[in-house]
C-alpha cells in the first residue's frame, strides 16, 4: 500500500505503467489522425500545393492531452486508488465479526453494517478469511446459512441479507456458537456491539478475549438504542416512558403517534432529566384521536424497541350511566351513580344522562343502575341497543327485585336473598374463583369482599354458561349473555353499597374496566383462548405478516410474553381483534455494556476508505467516448450537423461542463444555452407584441402584406394595398388605415384581418417559429391572399404545382384546397363579379375545401395568380402604375372589385351568403 | 432529376429580363435571315431609310412615290432584318455535380439553369438557339427552349445511364464543331481545366469569327477553400487524391491559382473579343444573366429605346 494522506494505492506496483506515458506521449505525436477526405472538383489547382511552414503534421494538443488523460485514467485505476485509506488488519488469522442484531441495534443499522463491510473489504485486500456471528437468535423461518471461515466475498453475501431481529440478544448462546464453530485460535475479533449488558455479556467477551486480538465497537450517542415502553393510562392521561440505558445528560426524544393507514395522528415529547434514565411524556391528544391511534413511534430511531402498537386496551370508550347525577344537596355516599362514576372516571370517558340523550350519543357501554330502572318502552329500545353491538351493565336492588323485568340475561326469581343478615344462618358470602369463561379471568379477589345480598337466578339448562361470576356457595353473582352483536350483563348485587362491600373494592374497578373492554371487541368467548399472530414487526418496527412457524400465544400470554423468534412482538388475534405484544417492558431495563479492562474499544463509524478504481474507470470510459466522437469528426465522418467548425471541441468542453457540474441547471433555466450552432426548435407561444405594434394593429383597421424581401415585389405590394384601401374608402364603409408590411420572422400576423402574399422565389423559406406564427393566424380566423403573380408564365397550369409556393408554404398547415365554384360568396360580398381578374386575367382562384366546416365557411387561404397588387398599385393621382393586360382599364377596375370582395369577404365572411336568401324571407314575412 | 423543375425555374428567371437582343456586329450572308431589324441596310420590311438614286440601282428600288415629290430619284431601302445563331453548351463533367452545402445547387444544375434561362430569353427575342455538338439546328420561338432543354436532359440521361455501366464521362471542355461565322456561343462551365486545352478550344472558334461568351460557375467552397487541418482530397474525374496537411496554410497559395486561372481565362478571352461571366452558386443566377445580357445585348438599341 503506499499512502499520500487521505489517498493511496493498494496495488501501487501498477503505478510503474504511468513510467510508460512519455512512450505513449511519443506514440501518439508520432501517429497522426487520419486526414478529412474531402471531395473537391477544383482539386487540379490544390496539387502540388504545400505548406510552406515545414513543421510535421501533429494532432491537436487537446486531443494529445485527452488521450494522455485516457491512459493516465486508465493506469491509475488498475492500481486501486483508495480516499481515506485504512491499516492492514492485525494479526493474520482469519476476521471473526461478532455482531448484535437484537431489536437494539436497528437504530445505525446502516453504519454498523457498513462498518462491517469495510471490516470485509480490509480482510478481502489482506487475504484473510471471515467469521461471521450474530449474537441474537436466527428467525425461524431464515434459510440455513454457511457458518465458520468463509472467504470474505461470501460473507459480505450473508452480511447484506443481515437484519435486525425484534427480540433481545443472547450472548451466552453465541459464546456457545463460537465454541461449536471452532474457529481458529489467531483470529482476529471484532465485536459489533448494540452497548447493552445483558447476563451473557460477561461470557461472550470472556470467549472473544480467548482469541488473537478482540476489538469491541460500541454506537455512538445518537445511535444508543431508547425502549419505548406502552402507555400507562394515569387518570385523565396516557403517559408514555422510554429508558436509556446512560443517564448521559438531558435528552429529548420525539414521539409520534400514527393510525393504522401510517397517518401521524400527534406528534410529542420525551423529556430525559440529565440523571436520569427514563424519560416521560404525555399523549397530548383528546380521546377521539386517542382511539384512532394505533402505533406510537419514537423518530429517528427506527427499530422494533422504539416502537409501541397500541389496541383496544389503550382506548378510551365512551360509557354512560342511566340516571341522575347528585344533585349538591343530596347523599352521594347512598347513589350508585356516585360509585360508578368513581370506578371509571379517570379510564373511560363519561356521561350521565336519561336514555335519549344517552343513546344518541356514540356510547358502547350502558351502566343501568337499579334506581333507573327502564320504563318497558325504554327496554325495547336499550335490547335494540345491544344488538347493534352495545354492552348493558345492569345493576341488581329492590327494584328489580320486585319483578318484571323481563331485560336482563337470564330468569331471575321473584325477591332477593339476603346473606349473613340479622335474621340469617349463613354469613356475607365471599367470591369463588372466576369461572374460565369468565372476562374477569385473572383478576385478583380481594379477600374481605363480601356481598350480602343478591337477586338469584331462576336454574336454567344454561345458567352456568351464563355465568361471569360466582359467590363461594355457587350462586351467580355476574350473568350475562349475548344479545346480536352486544351483551347484556347483570351484577347480581347493588352498584353501592346496600347490598355488598362490591363497590368499595378495586375488584368493582376491575370488573368494570374488564366489561368496559368487552365493548372493545374482546369478547368474553375469546378472551380466553390462545391467540394466533395477526401482524408481526420486524427489527426496523415495520409491521407485516408473521413469519412462517410463528407460534400462537397461549391464553396467559398478557403476563408470560417474551419476544424470541417463534413469539415476535406484533398484534396477535384475528382481523376483528387483536392484542398487541411489544418488547416495551418485555425485556430487561436497558444498562450500558461493562467490559473488562484492557479490551479496546472504538466507536462504529460511517466514513471509510472508497474504493476509487471505478470511478476511474468511468472517467477514462468517458473519455474514450469522447475521443471516438473527435476522431470521428475529424475524419468527417459525423454528419453535418455535428460538424461545428472549430468551435467544436470548446463546445464538446462546455457541454461537458455543463453536464457534469450542473445537472440541475437545466430546472432553473427554461431554456439552456445551446452550443454553437445548435438551432433550437422554437414552436412555443406566440412572440410578445410591442405596445406600438399592438396599438398600430388594432386601432384601426389594415390591410397588410408579407414583406418578401424582394424590394420591388414590396413597393408595388404597398402600392397596391394603398390603392386598394383608397377605393375602400371611397366606395364602402371600410376605412382601413395605411397598409403594413409585415416580416412573418419578426411581426405577429394576428392583428391583421387579411394579409396579400405574394410569391417570388427569393422569399426564404420560413423558419419553424413564423409558420407556427402563420398558423396560429390561419386557425384563429385570418385570411390569407396568396398571389402566386404567375399567371402570364404559368398558362393557366394549376396554381399549387409552383414551386416557390410549396417551398413556402412547407412549415404551415395549408387546409386541402379546391378551385373556386363560381357561386362562391367571394364573387359577390361587394360586387357580382363573374371572373376574378388581376393584372392579369383568367386563371383560377383556389380557396379552402372547408365546406363550411372550419372557421364558419370563411376560406382561410385563397390563392390567386394574376398579379393583384400589381393591378390596384397607383400613383398619388389614382392612376395605375403597372399596364394591365389584356383588358386595360376595365380590367384594373374590375381587379379593384375582386379586391374589394376579398376584404369584404375577410370583414364579413359569410354574411353575403345568408343575404341572397333575403328576398325570400322578406317574401314569407310577408305573407 | 431535377429537370423538369429546372426548365420551370430559367423559365421564370428569363421572365425578369425585358426580351434580348442579339447584337449581329457583322452581316455575313451565311446567316439566316430573321425577324428584326439589324439597323442597317439590308433585306427586310421594314422602311429604313431613302437616298438618292445611284448608278448601278435597280429600277426596281426606285421608290416612285416619294420620287414624285421631287425633282430627283429616291430609292426606299428596307431595314436589314435577321435574326442571329446561338450555340450553348453548359459543361456536364462529373466535376460539375458538385455543391459544398447541402441545400444549394450543384454547378451543373446552375449552369442548365443559366443555360436554359438564356435559350428561353433568345427565343423570346426571336434568335435561334441551338445545343452546340447537339446535333440541332438552330431553332426559334418557344419550341427551341423545348429542344434545348430536351437535348441538354438527354445529355444528362444518357450519362446517368452509362455511368451505370461503363464510366464514360461527358469532356469538361465544348465540343469542337464547325460553326457559321459570326455566330455566338456561350460556354457554361467552371473553366478549371489546364488553360492551354481551353486555349485550343477559343482560338478554333474565333479563328472562324466566331463570338464567344465564357460563363465561370464556381461552388463557394471552390472559391473560398473553406477548410482546416488536415484534408484528403479527392477529385470528381478520377484525378486521383491529394493530401494537405494543414489545409490553411495553403488558402492563399489556393486563391492565388485560382485568380491565375480566371486571369488566364480573360486573358484568353479579350483578345479574341469575348467575354467571361463569374458565378457563384450561392448568388442568385440572375446577375450573371444579366451580365450576358448586357454582354450580347445591342445595347444602342436599347438606350434608343
Amino acid at each position: 500500500m503506499l499512502s499520500f494522506g487521505a489517498f493511496a494505492f493498494a496495488a501501487p506496483g501498477m503505478l510503474a505503467m504511468l513510467l510508460a506515458l512519455p512512450v505513449i506521449y511519443w506514440l501518439l505525436r508520432l501517429i497522426p489522425p487520419l486526414p478529412k477526405l474531402v471531395r473537391f472538383p477544383a482539386i487540379r489547382l490544390l496539387v502540388g500545393l504545400e505548406p510552406t511552414e515545414q513543421t510535421p503534421m501533429k494532432m491537436p494538443w487537446w486531443l494529445l492531452l485527452l488521450r494522455m488523460l485516457l491512459a493516465a485514467a486508465l493506469i491509475l485505476a488498475v492500481a486501486r486508488p483508495l480516499l481515506n485509506p485504512q491499516a492492514d488488519l492485525p494479526g493474520s488469522g482469519p476476521l471473526l465479526l461478532v455482531i448484535d442484531d437484537g431489536w437494539s441495534s436497528a437504530p445505525g443499522w446502516t453504519t454498523r453494517i457498513a462498518h462491517a463491510e469495510r471490516l470485509i473489504q480490509r480482510a478481502e485486500r489482506g487475504g484473510r478469511p471471515v467469521v461471521l456471528l450474530g449474537t441474537a437468535p436466527v428467525p425461524i423461518d431464515q434459510a440455513a446459512t454457511r457458518r465458520g471461515a468463509l472467504r470474505p466475498d461470501e460473507t459480505r453475501t450473508i452480511l447484506r441479507a443481515f437484519r435486525p431481529k425484534p427480540w433481545p440478544t443472547d450472548r451466552a448462546a453465541a459464546a456457545a456458537e463460537l465454541d461449536r464453530m471452532q474457529v481458529d485460535p489467531g483470529a482476529y475479533a471484532v465485536w459489533l456491539s448494540d452497548g447493552l449488558e445483558d447476563e451473557g455479556a460477561a461470557r461472550l467477551t470472556e470467549r472473544l478475549r480467548r482469541f488473537d486480538g478482540l476489538q469491541v465497537l460500541v454506537p455512538d450517542q445518537a445511535t444508543t438504542p431508547l425502549l419505548l415502553l406502552p402507555p400507562v393510562t394515569e387518570g385523565r392521561d396516557m403517559k408514555v416512558r422510554a429508558l436509556r440505558p446512560t443517564a448521559d445528560g438531558p435528552r429529548k426524544a420525539a414521539v409520534q403517534a400514527s393510525d393504522e393507514q401510517g397517518r401521524v395522528v400527534a406528534r410529542f415529547d420525551l423529556d430525559f432529566a440529565a440523571t436520569a434514565t427514563q424519560g416521560e411524556g404525555v399523549l397530548p391528544a383528546p380521546a377521539e384521536l386517542r382511539n384512532r391511534m394505533a402505533r406510537l413511534d419514537i423518530e429517528t430511531q427506527g427499530g422494533t424497541g422504539s416502537t409501541v402498537l397500541l389496541d383496544e386496551r389503550h382506548r378510551r370508550r365512551p360509557v354512560a350511566i342511566l340516571g341522575e347525577r347528585a344533585t349538591a344537596g343530596g347523599q352521594p355516599l347512598l347513589q350508585e351513580i356516585y360509585f360508578l362514576e368513581r370506578a371509571l372516571d379517570p379510564y373511560v370517558s363519561l356521561s350521565i344522562g336519561d336514555l335519549q340523550s344517552v343513546l344518541t350519543r356514540n356510547t358502547a357501554v350502558l351502566l343501568i343502575p337499579d334506581g333507573a330502572i327502564p320504563s318497558a318502552n325504554d327496554r325495547v329500545e336499550i335490547a335494540k341497543w345491544i344488538e347493534g353491538g352495545g354492552v348493558a351493565v345492569r345493576f341488581a336492588g329492590s327494584n328489580l327485585a320486585a319483578g318484571g323485568d323481563r331485560l336482563v340475561p337470564t330468569p331471575l326469581r321473584l325477591g332477593d336473598r339476603a346473606l349473613g343478615g340479622v335474621m340469617s344462618w349463613g354469613e356475607p358470602s365471599a367470591l369463588a374463583e372466576f369461572p374460565a369463561n369468565s372476562p374477569f379471568v385473572g383478576i385478583p379477589i380481594p379477600k374481605d369482599v363480601r356481598i350480602s345480598q343478591q337477586v338469584l337466578a331462576e336454574p336454567t339448562p344454561d345458567l352456568a354458561d351464563k355465568t361471569w361470576a360466582r359467590l363461594a356457595d355457587g350462586t351467580p353473582l355476574v350473568t350475562a349473555e349475548k344479545r346480536g352483536q352486544g351483551y347484556l350483563v347483570l351484577i347480581h348485587t347493588t352498584a353501592n353499597t346496600g347490598w355488598s362491600n362490591l363497590s368499595l373494592s378495586g375488584l368493582f374497578v376491575n370488573m368494570l374496566q374488564r366489561l368496559v373492554t368487552l365493548s372493545r371487541g374482546v369478547a368474553g368467548d375469546g378472551v380466553n383462548k390462545a391467540l394466533k399472530p395477526w401482524r408481526t414487526l420486524d427489527g426496523f418496527g415495520r409491521l407485516g405478516a408473521p413469519p412462517a412457524g410463528v407460534q400462537t400465544l397461549p391464553a396467559d400470554a398478557a403476563e408470560t410474553f417474551k419476544p424470541k423468534p417463534t413469539t415476535p412482538p406484533g398484534l396477535y388475534g384475528d382481523e376483528n381483534a387483536q392484542i398487541a405484544f411489544n418488547i416495551g417492558g418485555r425485556v430487561g431495563t436497558p444498562k450500558p455494556l461493562v467490559l473488562p479492562a484492557g479490551v479496546s474499544t472504538d466507536r462504529m463509524s460511517e466514513a471509510g476508505e472508497m474504493d476509487l478504481s471505478r470511478w476511474f474507470l468511468l472517467a477514462a470510459l468517458l473519455l474514450l467516448l469522447a475521443d471516438l466522437l473527435i476522431s470521428l469528426w475529424l475524419r468527417g465522418l459525423l454528419p453535418r450537423a455535428v460538424r461545428l467548425g472549430r468551435a467544436t471541441p470548446a463546445a464538446l468542453l462546455l457541454a461537458w461542463a455543463a453536464f457534469s457540474g450542473a445537472p440541475d441547471a437545466g430546472a432553473q433555466q427554461p431554456q439552456p444555452p445551446a452550443p454553437a450552432g445548435q438551432a433550437t426548435n422554437d414552436r412555443s407561444g406566440p412572440p410578445p407584441l410591442t405596445l406600438e405594434q399592438a396599438l398600430k394593429g388594432s386601432l384601426d383597421t389594415r390591410l397588410a402584406y408579407i414583406v418578401t424581401g424582394d424590394k420591388e415585389v414590396d413597393d408595388i405590394s404597398k402600392a397596391g394595398l394603398e390603392g386598394l384601401s383608397e377605393i375602400l374608402r371611397n366606395r364602402t364603409s371600410v376605412e382601413p388605415a395605411d397598409p403594413v408590411g409585415l416580416d412573418l420572422e419578426r411581426d405577429e400576423p394576428r392583428l391583421y384581418p387579411f394579409i396579400y402574399w405574394p410569391i417570388t422565389s427569393t422569399q426564404p423559406a420560413l423558419s419553424p417559429r413564423a409558420a407556427a406564427a402563420l398558423d396560429r393566424y390561419l386557425r384563429t380566423g385570418g385570411i390569407i391572399f396568396i398571389d402566386t403573380r404567375d399567371q402570364h408564365l404559368s398558362f393557366d397550369r394549376s396554381t399549387g404545382g409552383n414551386p416557390d409556393l410549396k417551398r413556402l408554404l412547407a412549415g404551415v398547415e395549408t387546409p386541402p384546397l379546391v378551385a373556386m365554384p363560381p357561386d362562391h360568396v367571394l364573387t359577390r360580398s361587394f360586387y357580382l363579379l363573374s371572373d376574378m381578374p388581376g393584372r392579369w386575367q383568367g386563371g383560377k382562384i383556389w380557396i379552402e375545401s372547408g365546406g363550411g366546416r372550419v372557421n364558419d365557411g370563411v376560406t382561410t387561404v385563397i390563392i390567386g395568380a394574376n398579379d393583384y397588387a400589381g393591378a390596384w398599385a397607383t400613383d398619388q393621382r389614382g392612376r395605375g402604375l403597372l399596364p394591365v393586360s389584356p383588358g386595360g382599364e376595365t380590367q384594373r377596375e374590375m381587379a379593384f372589385r375582386v379586391g374589394v370582395n376579398l376584404v369584404m369577404h375577410a370583414l364579413t365572411g359569410n354574411y353575403k351568403d345568408d343575404q341572397v336568401h333575403l328576398p325570400d324571407i322578406m317574401q314569407r314575412l310577408r305573407r | 432529376m431535377a429537370a423538369p423543375t429546372t426548365l420551370h425555374r430559367s423559365v421564370e428567371l428569363a421572365g425578369t429580363l425585358p426580351a434580348l437582343m442579339i447584337a449581329a456586329d457583322r452581316v455575313a450572308s451565311t446567316v439566316i435571315q430573321g425577324v428584326h431589324g439589324r439597323r442597317r441596310v439590308g433585306q427586310g420590311d421594314a422602311f429604313w431609310q431613302y437616298r438618292p438614286f445611284r448608278d448601278g440601282d435597280s429600277a426596281t428600288q426606285i421608290d416612285w412615290r416619294q420620287s414624285a415629290r421631287s425633282r430627283h430619284l429616291f430609292v426606299r431601302e428596307t431595314e436589314w432584318e435577321a435574326a442571329a445563331s446561338v450555340w450553348l453548351w453548359r459543361d456536364a463533367s462529373p466535376s460539375m455535380q458538385y455543391a459544398s452545402l447541402k441545400n444549394a445547387d450543384t454547378k451543373a444544375v446552375r449552369g442548365e439553369l443559366i443555360t436554359l434561362a438564356l435559350a428561353s430569353l433568345l427565343a423570346d427575342a426571336g434568335e435561334r438557339v441551338a445545343v452546340l455538338g447537339g446535333g440541332m439546328r438552330p431553332t426559334s420561338g418557344r419550341v427551341a427552349v423545348r429542344r434545348v432543354a430536351e437535348t441538354l436532359f438527354d445529355e444528362t440521361r444518357d450519362l446517368g445511364e452509362a455511368s451505370s455501366t461503363q464510366k464514360r464521362a461527358l469532356p469538361s471542355l465544348p465540343p469542337l464543331v464547325p460553326l457559321p461565322a459570326h455566330g455566338t456561343i456561350v460556354l457554361v462551365s467552371d473553366w478549371l481545366d489546364p488553360l492551354d486545352r481551353i486555349e485550343a478550344v477559343i482560338r478554333y472558334y474565333a479563328s472562324v469569327g466566331v463570338r464567344g461568351h465564357l460563363v465561370q460557375v464556381l461552388d463557394p467552397a471552390e472559391e473560398d477553400l473553406p477548410f482546416d487541418g488536415h484534408v484528403k482530397f479527392e477529385g470528381l474525374e478520377a484525378e486521383g487524391q491529394h493530401t494537405i496537411r494543414r489545409v490553411e496554410a495553403v488558402r492563399t497559395a489556393y486563391g492565388a491559382r485560382l485568380a491565375a486561372q480566371r486571369e488566364g481565362l480573360q486573358r484568353l478571352a479579350r483578345p479574341a473579343n469575348w467575354t467571361v461571366h463569374l458565378h457563384r452558386t450561392d448568388r442568385p443566377p440572375q446577375t450573371v444573366l444579366l451580365s450576358l445580357y448586357l454582354a450580347m445585348a445591342d445595347l444602342r438599341r436599347l438606350n434608343a429605346a
